[in-house]
């Protein structure tokens, strides 16, 4: 009786042991006294030790080392780690696993033994390169035909007296098991979702358990998913992750082998909601636009040196002509930067140059055959330069952002003469106080700091105030230098920098800013795109705290990692929701201040528009990127002022479908380098009528075309459809006294406080402009007659008639 | 017989010395006379119109002759400026002395210190003659250093102050070649460009490190640093050892040595802890850049300029280094140094490239 029950006992016993270890070693706190270590060589003191490299080592604990390189150029080390005896000759299988790095030099090795009982039998020769710092080799070395019951095994490190690396050894296990790991881990078919994993059984098993997790998550500490054959479909997955497989085999009554894991992989990114095709096209010169040139609002390439321009001209109805235009040499040509408009209004675009030491001006004849060259005696180190009317006189000037001084700006008088401002001038050096900032050109200057550090500048309204304020990117140096700039327009001549105060002056190191409406809710928000460290997101929430909040965080955009010098804004799918163009990649906007990157898909730095006139961006960088397009529908803006510039700049165009509202500033000059359209692009989605086109232009005057054709360019011509001001007349807004010759109040059932209002006569012209203060206005200075005064508030207009005595 | 001959003789003659002249008629032997320099210098009244004011030399200005106070020296590796020849002196007020900071600094020097550093070329085309085109001069002031630019009239007998940069058409012959460059005379805030930390102005050249090394004085060769201290230029408290930068094209000098030595003198004033680009991945300054990283060896650049180039510093491979596409490119927008020279340094170019395929680094 006792005898048969020791036996079931003792077999209970063999078969609840899922293995038997012999040798388990992870060397944290030493290398244990039963261990040998064999100091051999030329000295003696440079042996296998316990610890780290530098703070590095495989799984963030100590491992066993031996290091030819901290040793120096000189001695030979042959250093051999020897596990303690153990007993194997009743191993069913028996394993040697363990982690390495193995740091080769030239002519080292690391060569692996086992004791068979008799002699010491090779079983691992390597002398290359294998493993790494934290994401270890893991071997799993069958020794089976060499157990025995005096066995050992050991570690023999020779750099055959080069000044060679190291070998770094951890997680020593040797261990009986009944049941061998699977091997030959292999993955195949990775789409955003799924992977196909194969492997070969460890024995003759039938079935396995896989985890696939997050890559270096460690062993798993319970069950996996029970898989009964190779290859094996995982799906589920998330996209652009890296995910490492761990397996182990299901030996029934013989229990489970150890967790392997490893065989890293990284899912797809999502796929790009839209994708560009590559074409050739040939220019001479330096690239640097895709901009209408000879006024039909076709975008051309256009590419400069100092003798010629170079225009691949978009023809109606497809394809391009190239012109080659010769003009009289520029003193400086568009290293820095390339801005254009027609600054001249006569039909034909114009551009500036942006050099390291000056700028130079071509301006193009009646019918755009040839340029005459303006170039200024001053010395500028130009960067990104853009054409705005700075002074809001209907004539276009040209500002360019100053390197190592202060900004400089050229007032265009209208009959031909451009003349030169800069902020300020300083006596011998920064550290003086200026003797003079202009008050004529713009009173205060437009970012005058001494030594400069001026490199993004960008127009657009960000206060919604109906006149153009300018940010500029900063870069370089000490924190008062580098830190970005918000020039507000006052609306008199005069601009004030406020960015501190409205939560943008970041010190960052950024080259340019991408503006839009990235939540379409009525104001223009801020991707600042970063040249080192990380790119930041800023909503515009100036209507509600007053300040731009960051919300970077969450949103995306950090997921791009990449820098650099380009940032500008444009739907590229055409759903309705702007995306960012980064050095390259596309951050997909989802219309919430959300972002999905799609890297790589576009130049690194080049130009944007619509260079095939099917209402898609595409983009030229050396060669062509075609927008592939989808079904999504579009409308683009052709912006022609008559009292304004000529080209718009600087006008508000607000578009209204079911779906919401989206708002686009025309301006010339985005990004650092390069010159992109002029012409105001929309993508709609799935929306099948505009319900309204309303165009602010820099004069005051309001158009509003309703119900415009999709899927077209539509010209408007500004003060052909004037806003009719009777829609907005409400008859809760009683003004008084009416009429008046002093004051006028506002009855007080409205809110307007900090609305923006406006006077009009009965032409349409604008008079005055303002912010409410309190609800009463001074119109002593306006002339006897009939008045409209429009109150503007978050987009939402009401208006009202007045008379004047 | 000899001994008690000479000491008698001896005797005589101490005694004749001492007899000679009463105590009444003593004259003690005259002091030397102190030589002061004869340069023109008040700090409330500088930088002046012209150079001549100075009198920092004498004889025909151009001759550069520099007179009592006014010491020459010169740096291991200079800084490349489209070939132009420098000759560099420092002018100190009377009392006045230079003090050691560290290998790496520049001298803390008192007020009224001079810098002056003099770009010209030889075998100047169509006369073959030696033109001078600039004198830069730098000042410290009460408060901090000034710049001063001279710019030299064709009689090459003056040079005037100028605010403004301004471009030298120039042909000339060196080693047998026609060389052309359009030279650029910086404007004062180029100068602050370069030569400033945070905003404060500095001088880049006098450094230790720079300048321990021998010059041909008129009195012979010396050490530049022993030859300061003897001239009342320089404190003698300065270490034995001073980490040196040495001549990039000495090429019996370790490769290392010698890149390393010409990327800190053409580039480490901006590509330092407290130059404009500090916030780039990289430190050229010769105390910094003997590591590899420092040195942008496998580090990925911020800005992309082509997909081509795929690290700051690629071991063995020029082609794929972006440090190697900027030295040799002449565009504004990519060349390195960015201000300072408009040619490409073919022979500063050629040592970047050898160093760079010396190196065996794996990026991985």
């Amino acid at each position: 009786m006792k005898k048969i029950t020791l036996l079931l006992m003792s077999f209970a016993l063999v078969f609840s042991i899922e293995a038997q270890t012999y040798v388990q070693e992870n060397f944290n706190t030493g290398i244990p006294v039963l261990w040998n270590i064999t100091d051999a060589g030329d000295t003696t003191g440079d042996s296998w030790y316990s610890g780290q490299i530098d703070g590095d080592s495989l799984d963030g604990t100590n491992a066993a080392i031996v290091d030819s390189d901290a040793q120096g150029n000189g001695p030979h080390l042959i250093e051999t780690l020897t596990t303690p005896v153990f007993d194997a000759s009743s191993a069913v299988f028996l394993y040697l696993d363990f982690d390495q790095y193995y740091n080769n030099y030239s002519t080292d090795t690391a060569i692996i033994e086992v004791f068979d009982g008799t002699n010491w039998i090779e079983v691992l020769n390597q002398s290359t390169d294998i493993g790494a710092f934290n994401n270890p080799n893991y071997k799993h070395i069958d020794i089976t035909a060499y157990k025995n019951a005096n066995m050992q095994v050991r570690f023999v490190y020779d750099d055959n007296d080069a000044w060679a690396w190291f070998w770094v050894l951890d997680n020593v296990h040797i261990y009986n098991s009944l049941c061998n790991n699977p091997s030959n881990i292999a993955v195949a078919s990775v789409t955003e979702s799924s992977a196909i994993i194969s492997w070969t059984p460890g024995g003759s098993e039938t079935s396995w358990e896989v985890v696939v997790q997050p890559a270096e998550s460690g062993l798993p500490t319970g069950s996996g998913t029970t898989v009964n054959s190779s290859p094996y479909n995982v799906v589920g997955l998330a996209v652009s992750t890296t995910y490492e497989i761990c397996i182990r085999s299901n030996c029934g009554i013989d229990g489970f082998s150890n967790w392997i894991c490893g065989s890293q992989f990284t899912t797809a990114a999502a796929p790009a909601p839209i994708t560009f095709t590559e074409q050739t096209i040939s220019t001479t010169g330096t690239n640097r636009a895709v901009v209408d040139m000879n006024g039909d609002f076709l975008d051309d390439i256009v590419s400069i040196n100092s003798t010629n321009i170079n225009i691949q001209e978009q023809q109606i109805g497809g394809g391009f002509i190239e012109k080659n235009i010769t003009t009289p040499a520029a003193d400086f040509t568009p290293s820095w930067s390339l801005a254009a408009a027609d600054f001249d209004g006569n039909g034909f675009t114009d551009l500036l140059y942006g050099a390291g030491s000056g700028v130079t001006f071509m301006k193009a004849n009646a019918d755009g055959t040839a340029f005459t060259e303006i170039s200024g005696s001053q010395d500028i180190f130009s960067q990104r330069s853009n054409f705005i009317d700075i002074n809001n006189d209907g004539h276009l000037d040209a500002f360019v952002c100053h390197d190592v001084e202060p900004n400089v700006y050229y007032i265009n008088d209208g009959s031909g003469n451009l003349t030169f401002y800069q902020g300020a001038q300083y006596d011998n050096g920064c550290d003086a106080e200026p003797t003079e900032i202009d008050l004529i050109g713009a009173s205060g200057g437009l970012g005058i700091y001494c030594s400069g550090g001026n490199y993004g500048s960008i127009w657009l309204d960000y206060d919604n105030d109906g006149d153009q304020d300018m940010f500029i990117a900063k870069c370089g140096g000490e924190e008062a230098r580098r830190t970005n700039q918000m020039h507000t327009n006052n609306g008199d001549g005069s601009f004030t920098e406020n960015a501190a105060a409205i939560g943008l002056a970041d010190p960052m190191q950024t080259w340019s800013s991408a503006w839009g409406d990235y939540d379409n809710d009525g104001d223009m928000d801020v991707f600042v795109g970063a040249s080192s460290g990380t790119h930041k997101l800023m909503r515009n929430d100036i209507d509600t705290s007053g300040v731009f909040t960051e919300v970077t965080s969450g949103s995306g955009i950090l997921t791009l990692t990449d820098t650099g010098i380009e940032n500008v804004t444009y739907d590229f799918d055409n759903d309705g929701n702007l995306d960012v163009a980064s050095n390259g990649n596309i951050l997909f906007g989802n219309g919430d201040m959300t972002f999905s990157v799609n890297e790589n898909i576009i130049p690194n730095g080049g130009s944007f528009g619509d260079l095939n006139n099917d209402g898609f961006i595409d983009a030229f960088g050396g060669s062509i990127y075609m927008n592939d397009i989808n079904t999504n529908n579009w409308i683009t803006i052709n912006t022609i002022g008559t009292t304004s510039n000529i080209n718009g700049i600087g006008a508000r165009i607000v578009l209204e479908t079911s779906s919401g509202t989206q708002i686009r500033d025309v301006r010339s000059g985005d990004g650092f380098r390069y010159m992109n359209t002029l012409n105001s692009h929309f993508g709609i989605g799935t929306d099948t009528s505009i319900i309204s086109i309303t165009i602010t232009w820099p004069s005051g005057i309001i158009d509003q075309i309703l119900n415009p054709s999709l899927n077209q360019t539509l010209t408007a011509i500004e003060g052909e459809n004037p806003l009719s001001v009777d829609e907005f007349l409400v008859n809760n807004l009683i003004l008084f006294p009416n009429p008046t010759s002093h004051n006028l109040n506002l009855s007080s059932s409205y809110n307007f406080d900090k609305a923006n209002f406006s006077i009009f006569d009965i032409s349409g012209r604008l008079i005055v402009k303002g912010k409410f203060e309190s609800n009463t206005i001074d119109v002593s200075k306006l002339q006897s007659g009939n008045y409209i005064l429009k109150i503007s508030n978050n987009n939402v207009i009401t208006a009202q008639k007045f008379i004047k005595k | 017989m000899v001994k008690y001959y000479s000491s008698f003789l001896i005797t005589i003659v101490s005694f004749g010395i001492f007899s000679c002249a009463s105590d009444s008629e003593y004259v003690p032997d005259p002091e030397p006379e102190t030589i002061v320099s004869p340069v023109v210098f008040n700090i409330e009244n500088v930088p002046y119109q012209s150079l001549s004011e100075y009198n920092f030399f004498e004889g025909e200005l151009k001759n550069l002759e520099p007179v009592y106070g006014v010491l020459p020296y010169s740096l291991n590796s200079t800084l490349f400026s489209d070939y132009a020849k420098k000759k560099r002196f420092v002018w100190m007020p009377e009392n006045s002395t230079a003090s050691y900071i560290n290998d790496y600094s520049s001298l803390d020097f008192e007020v009224g210190t001079v810098l002056i550093k003099n770009f010209y070329y030889d075998n100047v085309q169509p006369n073959n003659n030696t033109k001078i085109i600039e004198t830069r001069l730098m000042i410290k002031k009460e408060t901090e250093w000034d710049f001063a630019n001279y710019v030299w009239n064709d009689e090459q007998d003056e040079a005037f102050l100028t605010e403004d940069g301004s471009f030298v058409d120039l042909e000339w012959i060196q080693d047998d070649d026609v060389k052309s460059t359009n030279y650029r005379i910086p404007s004062q805030s180029e100068c602050f460009t370069c030569h400033n930390k945070f905003g404060t102005p500095v001088p880049i050249g006098p450094k230790p490190q720079n300048i321990n090394r021998d010059f041909l004085y008129s009195d012979g060769n010396k050490n530049q640093l022993e030859k300061w201290v003897e001239y009342g230029y320089l404190n003698s408290s300065y270490p034995t050892i001073i980490n040196s930068t040495v001549k990039w094209d000495d090429t019996s000098l370790p490769l290392d040595l010698r890149a390393r030595s010409y990327v800190d003198i053409n580039c480490a004033h901006c590509h330092n802890e407290e130059g404009y680009c500090e916030y780039r991945p990289i430190r050229f300054a010769f105390n910094e850049n003997d590591n590899l990283i420092n040195m942008g060896v496998c580090v990925t650049p911020d800005t992309n300029i082509d997909n081509s180039l795929t690290h700051i510093v690629a071991p063995n491979s020029p082609n794929e280094s972006v440090v190697y596409f900027r030295m040799k490119s002449t565009l504004e927008e990519y060349r390195m140094p960015l201000l300072g020279r408009t040619l490409e340094h073919e022979e500063g170019v050629r040592l970047i490239e050898e160093w760079i395929n010396s190196l065996t680094t794996n990026c991985e």
